[in-house]
Parts: structure tokens; C-alpha cells; sequence
């Protein structure tokens, strides 16, 4: 285990430099740069030469790879430099959204888990039959509405329609729950599926067979022996969806009011504000590794043939 | 299996229904303590209105803010918590504000009265060394403040300040109605520190800031001691959310009062609440068509003048943006003292398809306007961000091609980038502030000057440059709105633009709000007077 770690540490440093190279050369190459909205255009006289001095204030003018070099330089210093469009320094930005994505995601993972765990686990027992076409029908529909429409149909119910619940902000515990809800639908829709497959694929399995002929209790064999083995494709999963979990909460964000890591990243991107936008991509990229190394190590406790780096795995 | 197997798989049987039931009943359950805690608080409000007469208001502004820093955001002026020397009234005309009155003394040298009697947030006394170390503090924060304002040299004696400027400006006490501008008790921010200040800073508003989450809301609590009257309402809870049905269902289920941008497909349902109305003002800002002059073809004024004509604005105003746009006939909203006073240009694909024959082209036997063998056609640019603008040049595509005109719509991410990097574009669909603090000369400087940072098209009238530059030399406020009329009047001749509306502001507010109403200018938006029924 000692010895995966140590890789994917060395595989962390790769992935972010290259993550890093990549996106400045891309945002560096797409039109346009943040000088207008740093000097206020819309509102305030600016002259071409005012925008010129500014560009060049800036090292706009340099050649891409350079501009990179300095970038690379501050972060070695653990300098993420600062928001072209705020002044605020990148570290705090990200550090004042980070709290907000968490709890949506988590709050958006525990909607997903108490609706699909259910829904698998009796699509699983009863395949074919009507609890497996419910759980169908709602995957269906976890997996048709966007995530947009589903927010304002929320809206419209809990807090226009019934006024339970308050339509945006943060606060309470209440203000978590549609955006909780609106996040984890779309997603139990999907693991429900997948463990519904993964606990049909274990039960099928010979050695649940000979845990049922041990005379094993039945909520036994689907928890211990074949929810385990099932658990694997669903982790697998989650952890490719990781990043755009963490990311793609945008819509939401905005729906609800929450200022999270999602649309601070796009509004850096429109407003070509680039160190966020490389600190925003750094921030993802070092969660998605830490959270696939999480994946990989849970691979070996969910299923013990699973072992890193010691040959046949049958 | 075992009896105690199928007994267990019973269980599962009926628990498992139980389980999925349980989880959707879970934010019931969830919800109706909210309920609980939601009837409860009206009940709460009105025991506390018996005894101090509690007033609440809940506005919701459709951008957001991350810091309330007076000099980087906006929104702590819009809050009522600061406020500047001058403003502008209802009929956008400069008014005193924390300065009683100002005179140009000689081309540099300007002296503003401060106001007496008025103190900030924390007690201090409001003279003219506060002032100055506010504005030296704006400067330092803000670049685009320092640009704007070109103060050389500050001097304060008493309620008087004397500014020196860096050269000529007779736009200062105009440049002085930015929100940027903002008076601040710099010596509140040397005992809380900057990040707390710019948290709750220290102003002379009507209102202080209790509470601030960035991006999300400020909550504001009224300062007793404002000079101009304390504010009749107790508290204010100024909301940031971006998206429009959201804020329009806030307002319906009336946890808002006020809602700013209400999308105009929603208008009719609020109106349907008899609780409800919706206000829709035109606004200081102009959609237009910006013509490239470095193309030949329209180099040619009869050109222009012809796509003018087919630009059918009573259209744009009530087909496209339902009724919440007023036509437009010249950059500037028709309340500035200094607009144009002609006519809307009328409707007239007749008259066009007349000048641009006459500008050398032939109908061809397709009924297809032709010149040297070519077809006539245009490339029109234009960008989602602000969705009627596809729409006009979709307009203008089918009322040309009524006429044999051909025009290719191109849909960009950013107009400003894409204006000034490319050259093969013939005309852009545009969208300007046309005169933010009340005042014709950042719109004719940035958008008309050769060196401004929205001509992209490298515009240059030289009548029109002399007359600007001679406004930016006069500081006489009666001689500024002769100048800028003249200004107007060439444009509108020369046409490097057709101004095609002023977009309305749609301000949803909830009628148990008296004494408010949603200004042009988007500055004032917690006031002292505002009260609730």
C-alpha cells in the first residue's frame, strides 16, 4: 500500500504539471484577455493606450511558455499569484469556495446514497419485477432532467408552491436541501443502476451460492458477501465522476446561490481571469488523484484478490 | 432456504418499500419543521412590529458580489451603506449629495463644499480631511478611480476641499458620481483592519452592514444617526442570485420584495398577483449596430444610412423584447438633458433599397441588390450574452433580404475581442452603458474617439472629435449638454452607429413597498425613504 501511495505521489506531480501546461497553452491560445473588465470599459473611459500599457503591465506580451515559466516559478514558492478581476490572492478565492462545494457535494452524496442504495438493492432482488421497473423508471428520469429544471421544478414546489423551504442561500440546514436534492438525484439514478448490475453480477457468483448453502442469513449474503463485491464498479465510477462532481456543480450554484468552486471557475474562464482559472484547475486536478488513490486502495478491502502489484489477480 | 432466511427475506420485502418511502419523506419531515420555523417567524415578526415597530425588506440583485471593498464593488453604495459628494436625481441630473456645492476655480483647480452635520457609521464627524484621505484610499484601491478622478493634489481645510487635477477635466464632479468614489471613514479602517472593513465597511449611508456573505447576501440594519433623516425601514436583506426564474419565484412566493431583472416572459404571472407589480424603466444603456468603416462598401454614408432605415426598432421593442424597450433615436436615453430631441428614424425598407441604389448598386434579375457583378453582402456579428441581440440581427437579416440584401449572421463568444482581432466583419450588434454617471462623455470618448477602447471599428469624425474634445475641456454644465446635443446631432448624420433601443430595467416589487421606485442609473437602491404598507 506504502508502495502505491509513494507512485501515485510521483503520479500526482506529472499529472498537475502536465494538467497545468496544458491549460495555460489553452487559455493563453483562446481569444480575448481580462485587460477590458480590469480597467472597467463598460463604465469608465478607457483609451487603446491604456490597454496596451496594462498588457504589457502584465507580460501579456511575452511568449507563451515564458509567461508559463514565471506562473511556474511563483507556484514552486507556493504562490498561486492573484485574481486579475478581484486582487484578491488565488489560495484564499479557492479557499473561501471550497467549504460551499463541499457541502454540496457531500450533501448531493448522502441524497445519492439513501435514494439509490434502496432502489439497487431491491431492483437487485426483485429483477424483472416491479420494484426493478421503478428503480428503471426513475434512473430514467434521475438521468433525463437537467439538473437546471429539476432545481427550479424544486423551487417551484418546496418553496413557491408549499413554502417549506427557502429558495436560495446558505445558512441553515434547510437552505442545503433542494441543492442536496437537485445534485443527488441525478446522480442515484446512475449508481442505482450500477449497483442494481454489480449486485445481480455477485449474486450470480459461486461463492454466494456456497455462502447460501452454508445457511448464511439472506441479508447477510447481500450485505457482506455480495454488496462488497458489488460496491467495486460503483466506486470505479465515482471515482472518474470526482472531478466533474467538483466542477460541474455550476448550475446548481448559480440556481441556489451558492458560491462554490464551479462557477467561480466559469466566471474566471469568461472573464479570462487566468491565474484563478490555473489555481481552479490545480485545486480539481489534485482532488480527482487524491480521490482515484482512495479508489484504488479501497479496491483491496472490497475485494481481497484485488492486490496492488503482485501479479495474477484471479 | 431457512425459515428464518424467508422470514429475512420478508423483512426485505417490506422493509426495503419502507426504506424508499423513508427517503422521501425525508425532506417532508425536513421540510416541515421549516414550515413550523417558517410560520412561526411572521407570528415572531408581528409580536416584535407590536412593540418596536419592526420593518423588513428583501431585495434580490441579479449579480453577485464577493466583497463589499467601496472601492471595487458597487453594491455597497446600491446597499445604502456609503455615499458620494455628488449623485444624480431621477431625471439624471447632477445634484448635490456629501457635497453641498462645487466650483471650477480655474481650468485645474476645482473646491467642493462638504457637507455639514454629517457623521459617518462609527460617530466621526464628515469634513473635508475625511474626504481626502477617503479618496486617497480609492485611488490606492482602485486604478480605474485614479484614472477616471486625475487628481494631482488634494486639500482639505475645514468642510473645503480643494483638488488640483492632473490636467483639465471638466468632468470631475460627474467622474465623482461613480460608486467608486464612495466616502469612507478611513480611520474606521486603520482600528478594524482592511479585510474586516471590507467586510462591514464604514460609510455615512442610511444603513449599516450587520452581517456580509460574500456572494450571497448582506444583511443591513439602520443607522439612526444618518443626516438625511433615519431610515424608515429597520432592516434590508440585499440577496445576490443569478438566475432569473429563481428570482422571479422568489418574488412570487413573496420571500422578496424587491427582484431586479425579472425575466420579461414571467411579467404576465407576477401581474396576474394582485400583491405584485412590475416596474420597467428604460435604462441607461443602448443596444446598437456598429458599422466597420475600414470595409469600403460602408465607408459610404448612404450605405449606412440605408441599414438604418431597415432597422425596424418599434419591432425590436415590442416583438422582441415584449414591450420592456423603448425605441431608440440617438446613444442617449431620452431623459438626459442632452439626448437627441428628433424623431425615432422610422421603418423604411423603401427609402433604404432608394439609397443604396443610389449609392451605386443595380437589382439584379433575382430581385438581388448587385454592384460590379457581386451580390450585396454583409456579415453581421453578434453574441448571446445578451440574448435580444441575435434576435435583432435576425430581424434585420429578413427585412433586408425583403429588399435583395444578403446578410450572414455570425454568433461570437466575445464581441469585443472578436471586433477588434478580426477585420472581415461588416457590422457587430453592440450593447453599451451609454451614460453611467449621468454624463455624455464616456460614451463619446470610448466609443466615437479614435483612441476610445470601444471603437472597434476605428471610427473618426473629425467634426465629432473637436466637439468632444471640446467638451472635455468645458466644465460649464449648461455648455456640456449644448456640446453634447451637437455631438449627438453628427452622429446621427454620419450614422457610424444606428441605435436601435434602450433595454428596460424590470424591477419586480412586491406592492407592500411604498415611496421606492427603480431608477435609470441603477445606483440607489436602498434608500432612507423606502417604507413597507
Amino acid at each position: 500500500m506504502f508502495q502505491l501511495v509513494k507512485a501515485r505521489m510521483g503520479q500526482l506531480v506529472l499529472v498537475l504539471f502536465l494538467l497545468s501546461l496544458m491549460t495555460f497553452i489553452l487559455m493563453k491560445m483562446a481569444p480575448g484577455d481580462p485587460v477590458l473588465i480590469i480597467l472597467g470599459s463598460d463604465e469608465m473611459t478607457v483609451t487603446q493606450a491604456d490597454e496596451a500599457a496594462l498588457r504589457e503591465e502584465l507580460g501579456f506580451h511575452l511568449p507563451i511558455l515564458v509567461q508559463y515559466a514565471q506562473w511556474m516559478t511563483n507556484l514552486l514558492q507556493l504562490d498561486l499569484g492573484t485574481s486579475y478581476i478581484k486582487g484578491k490572492p488565488v489560495l484564499d478565492e479557492l479557499m473561501d469556495r471550497l467549504p460551499t462545494t463541499i457541502e454540496l457535494t457531500v450533501g448531493g452524496l448522502i441524497v445519492m446514497i439513501l435514494i439509490s442504495l434502496p432502489l439497487g438493492f431491491l431492483a437487485a432482488k426483485y429483477p424483472g419485477r416491479w420494484p426493478d421497473h421503478v428503480s428503471r423508471f426513475l434512473a430514467l428520469i434521475g438521468a433525463s432532467i437537467p439538473s437546471f429544471w429539476l432545481g427550479l421544478l424544486l423551487i417551484y414546489l418546496f418553496a413557491f408552491k408549499l413554502q417549506w423551504l427557502p429558495t436560495m442561500g446558505k445558512g441553515s440546514i434547510y437552505h442545503m436541501i433542494l441543492p442536496s436534492l437537485t445534485l443527488g438525484f441525478a446522480m442515484a439514478a446512475v449508481y442505482a443502476r450500477l449497483l442494481r448490475a454489480g449486485l445481480l453480477d455477485s449474486l450470480s457468483q459461486e461463492y454466494i451460492r456456497a455462502a447460501r448453502a452454508r445457511g448464511i442469513a439472506e441479508w447477510r449474503v447481500m450485505l457482506k458477501h455480495a454488496f462488497r463485491a458489488a460496491l467495486i464498479p460503483v466506486v470505479t465510477v465515482f471515482g472518474i465522476s470526482i472531478g466533474s462532481l467538483l466542477a460541474g456543480t455550476v448550475v446548481i450554484e448559480t440556481l441556489f446561490s451558492l458560491p462554490g468552486l464551479g462557477s467561480m471557475g466559469v466566471q474566471a474562464i469568461f472573464q479570462r481571469d487566468y491565474p484563478i482559472i490555473q489555481g481552479y484547475v490545480l485545486l480539481i486536478g489534485v482532488f480527482v488523484v487524491f480521490v482515484n488513490l482512495l479508489v484504488d486502495l479501497s479496491y483491496g478491502w472490497l475485494d481481497p484478490r484485488i492486490r496492488q502489484g503482485k501479479g495474477d489477480a484471479s | 432456504m431457512s425459515i428464518i432466511g424467508k422470514y429475512r427475506t420478508r423483512m426485505t420485502a417490506v422493509c426495503g418499500p419502507l426504506m424508499l418511502s423513508a427517503v422521501l419523506l425525508l425532506t417532508g419531515c425536513g421540510a416541515q419543521k421549516q414550515e413550523a420555523a417558517g410560520k412561526a417567524e411572521p407570528v415572531a415578526i408581528q409580536a416584535e412590529e407590536k412593540k418596536e415597530e419592526m420593518k423588513k425588506i428583501t431585495v434580490i440583485r441579479n449579480f453577485k458580489a464577493g466583497s463589499l471593498d467601496p472601492h471595487n464593488s458597487w453594491e455597497t453604495l446600491r446597499a445604502g451603506v456609503v455615499e458620494t459628494l455628488v449623485r444624480i436625481d431621477e431625471n439624471l441630473v447632477l445634484k448635490p449629495w456629501l457635497a453641498t456645492s462645487w466650483e471650477n476655480r480655474d481650468e485645474l483647480t476645482w473646491v467642493f463644499t462638504i457637507r455639514d452635520g454629517v457623521t459617518f457609521q462609527d460617530g466621526a464627524k464628515l469634513d473635508a480631511a475625511a474626504v481626502k484621505a477617503s479618496f486617497e484610499r480609492g485611488m490606492a484601491a482602485s486604478e480605474n478611480l485614479a484614472k477616471a478622478l486625475k487628481i494631482a493634489s488634494m486639500e482639505a481645510n475645514g468642510q473645503e476641499l480643494t483638488i488640483i487635477t492632473t490636467q483639465p477635466h471638466a468632468a470631475l464632479p460627474s467622474e465623482l458620481v461613480n460608486p467608486y468614489a464612495s466616502v469612507i471613514s478611513v480611520e474606521a479602517e486603520k482600528k478594524m483592519g482592511t479585510e474586516a472593513f471590507n467586510n462591514a465597511p464604514v460609510g455615512t449611508g442610511p444603513f449599516t452592514v450587520k452581517s456580509f456573505t460574500p456572494d450571497i447576501e448582506i444583511q443591513l440594519e439602520r443607522y439612526d444617526k444618518y443626516w438625511d433623516g433615519k431610515a424608515k425601514i429597520n432592516e434590508v436583506t440585499f440577496k445576490f442570485n443569478e438566475d432569473p426564474n429563481v428570482r422571479a419565484l422568489a418574488l412570487q412566493s413573496k420571500e422578496a420584495d424587491i427582484v431586479y431583472s425579472i425575466p420579461s416572459e414571467t411579467i404576465d404571472a407576477i401581474k396576474q398577483d394582485t400583491e405584485l407589480a412590475v416596474e420597467s424603466v428604460p435604462g441607461l444603456r443602448v443596444h446598437f449596430l456598429l458599422y466597420n468603416e475600414q470595409k469600403p462598401l460602408l465607408q459610404d454614408v448612404k450605405v449606412r444610412k440605408a441599414f438604418d432605415l431597415l432597422l425596424n426598432r418599434d419591432s425590436i421593442a415590442h416583438d422582441i423584447m415584449l414591450g420592456n424597450g423603448t425605441p431608440a433615436n440617438g446613444p442617449f436615453n431620452m431623459k438626459l438633458p442632452f439626448a437627441n430631441q428628433e424623431p425615432v428614424t422610422a421603418f423604411n425598407p423603401t427609402e433604404a433599397k432608394k439609397l443604396l441604389l443610389e449609392a451605386g448598386f443595380t437589382e439584379g434579375p433575382d430581385g438581388k441588390l448587385m454592384k460590379d457583378g457581386k451580390p450585396l453582402s454583409m456579415e453581421i456579428i453578434t453574441y448571446k450574452a445578451r440574448p435580444e441581440l441575435p434576435l435583432i440581427a435576425q430581424l434585420l437579416q429578413s427585412d433586408a433580404a425583403k429588399i435583395g440584401v444578403a446578410i450572414k449572421i455570425k454568433t461570437v463568444e466575445n464581441a469585443d475581442t472578436y471586433s477588434r482581432e478580426k477585420k472581415d466583419w461588416d457590422i457587430l450588434t453592440y450593447s453599451n452603458l451609454a451614460a453611467p454617471r449621468g454624463d455624455a462623455g464616456y460614451f463619446l470618448n470610448s466609443a466615437l474617439m479614435p483612441e476610445g477602447s470601444l471603437n472597434a471599428a476605428g471610427i473618426e469624425i473629425n467634426e465629432l472629435s473637436q466637439i468632444v474634445m471640446e467638451l472635455n475641456a468645458t466644465s460649464d454644465l449648461d455648455r456640456r449638454v449644448k456640446l453634447a446635443r451637437e455631438a449627438v446631432k453628427i452622429i446621427n448624420q454620419e450614422i457610424p452607429h444606428s441605435y436601435a433601443v434602450f433595454p428596460n430595467l424590470i424591477v419586480g416589487v412586491n406592492k407592500r413597498v411604498v415611496d421606492w421606485k427603480p431608477g435609470a442609473e441603477e445606483y440607489y437602491m436602498v434608500t432612507n425613504k423606502m417604507d413597507v404598507k
